[in-house]
């Protein structure tokens, strides 16, 4: 469990506490996750996908049902999102002493409107039909836009498809 | 696929696109490249949870073993009764509670084993994938470093070196050119860092005209040129030299911006 405390805390967690607003009840979605993985661990199929996407989707899951249980503020929905991607850089930042690319930087090479599906669907959590119902746009037009997205961000993230 | 990586389709749909992976290699490699991009997309957008917190979590996981052996061990005997038959009768009660509790509780040793082995091949599998994705790293570097140096030791090739103009004396950069193939091939010795809106762009001087020759990004950091880069090709050149221009390049050099420059 050590290992992937280290290496996917930080992902998870970021997720969480970009949908929930509050350390305490952040951190406590993130303690419940760390049980559920465990607990369903057998449930994990590699066929089905990657272990990040299953932990990812229980960090979600788990985030967002606690929003609607608990009434906890939704400011999620009114936070500016370039403070958000700053506050992202610098803690980054001073985490880690690597020089890699920042969040801004990547953002900044999508397009505004890739940019701004990646950023209401990836850090603030929303899911498509929520994007689409609060802005007004088809969902089929989110779906598209996010696919282009990815296709971009792979070039930007130099991710390789023969691994 | 981006919806069912995101997990947000129905039970139905989702079956639909299992029963489909299983079937179609090409999908679950589409599949498997939208993960891993979401994947360093919120690596990258990570927080660190405070200090402490790793430590209640872990402890909050191996919780339940605690709370069992306690019950575990609460095991106590009756004190002796006076009729025979009466306290044989229970003996074997207390034996076959004991016999229950700690069947039991090896059960559940066994079975938290058993969990523990799973989370372990889990991380294995987890450190496995970023070891595969190191090695395809390390491995293209390598690539590119020996088709340099194949280049580099080919006679074929025409070494221009390109010295650093007024703008930049310092800058250095050389190009292999083969006449026969028409290949130019750019080693970057050293050149400044630029501006993200900016590139450096290759001219060659052909019968006293600049041609343009490709466009390539300035070292950034982490991403230091390694190996040797594709340029346009040609068949005739009396120079090659580097302008900065703006991402993209231009079609006429900004002369005023040149950086280095070679005569063949």
């Amino acid at each position: 469990m050590d290992y992937l405390y280290d290496h996917y805390s930080s992902a998870l967690y970021g997720v969480i506490s970009r949908i929930i607003n509050n350390e305490d009840v952040a951190e406590e979605v993130l303690q419940d996750v760390f049980l559920r993985i465990w607990d369903r661990i057998d449930n994990y199929d590699v066929a089905k996908g990657r272990l990040f996407t299953w932990m990812l989707n229980i960090a979600r899951n788990l985030a967002i049902d606690k929003t609607r249980s608990k009434e906890i503020s939704k400011d999620r929905k009114t936070d500016d999102i370039d403070d958000l991607v700053n506050r992202i850089d610098r803690k980054q930042q001073a985490e880690q002493n690597v020089e890699t690319i920042g969040l801004k930087e990547v953002l900044g090479r999508l397009s505004e409107d890739q940019k701004f599906v990646v950023e209401y669907l990836y850090l603030k959590g929303y899911t498509q039909s929520e994007l689409a119902d609060e802005f007004n746009i088809p969902l089929g037009t989110v779906k598209t836009r996010l696919r282009l997205a990815m296709i971009e961000l792979r070039t930007i993230l130099e991710v390789k498809s023969d691994s | 696929m981006e919806s069912y990586a995101l997990g947000e389709l129905t039970q139905s749909e989702r079956l639909e696109v299992e029963r489909n992976l299983a079937q179609y290699p090409e999908l679950r490699q589409e599949l498997a490249v939208i993960e891993e991009t979401m994947e360093a997309f919120l690596m990258k957008a990570g927080t660190a949870p405070r200090a402490g917190v790793k430590e209640k979590i872990l402890a909050s996981v191996k919780a339940p073993v605690k709370t069992e052996t306690r019950s575990a061990k609460v095991v106590s005997m009756e004190p002796e009764t006076k009729g025979n038959i009466i306290s044989l009768w229970k003996y074997a009660t207390a034996a076959s509670v004991i016999i229950a509790l700690t069947s039991s509780y090896m059960a559940y040793n066994f079975w938290n084993n058993w969990k523990d082995t799973e989370v372990s091949l889990l991380e294995l599998r987890a450190l496995n994938e970023q070891v595969a994705r190191d090695y395809n790293q390390v491995n293209e570097r390598l690539d590119a470093i020996e088709n340099g140096m194949q280049i580099m030791s080919n006679p074929a090739f025409q070494r221009v070196v390109m010295k650093g103009t007024a703008n930049s004396p310092e800058a250095l950069a050389s190009v292999y050119w083969n006449q026969n193939t028409q290949e130019v091939y750019l080693s970057v010795q050293n050149l400044k860092a630029l501006a993200k809106e900016q590139q450096y762009q290759l001219w060659a001087i052909v019968d006293g005209k600049p041609v343009d020759m490709g466009v390539f990004d300035g070292p950034d950091g982490a991403n230091t040129l390694a190996g040797l880069l594709k340029m346009k090709t040609t068949g005739k050149a009396a120079a090659f030299a580097v302008t900065i221009e703006p991402r993209g390049g231009k079609s006429s050099p900004s002369l005023e911006t040149m950086q280095v420059l070679g005569n063949t």
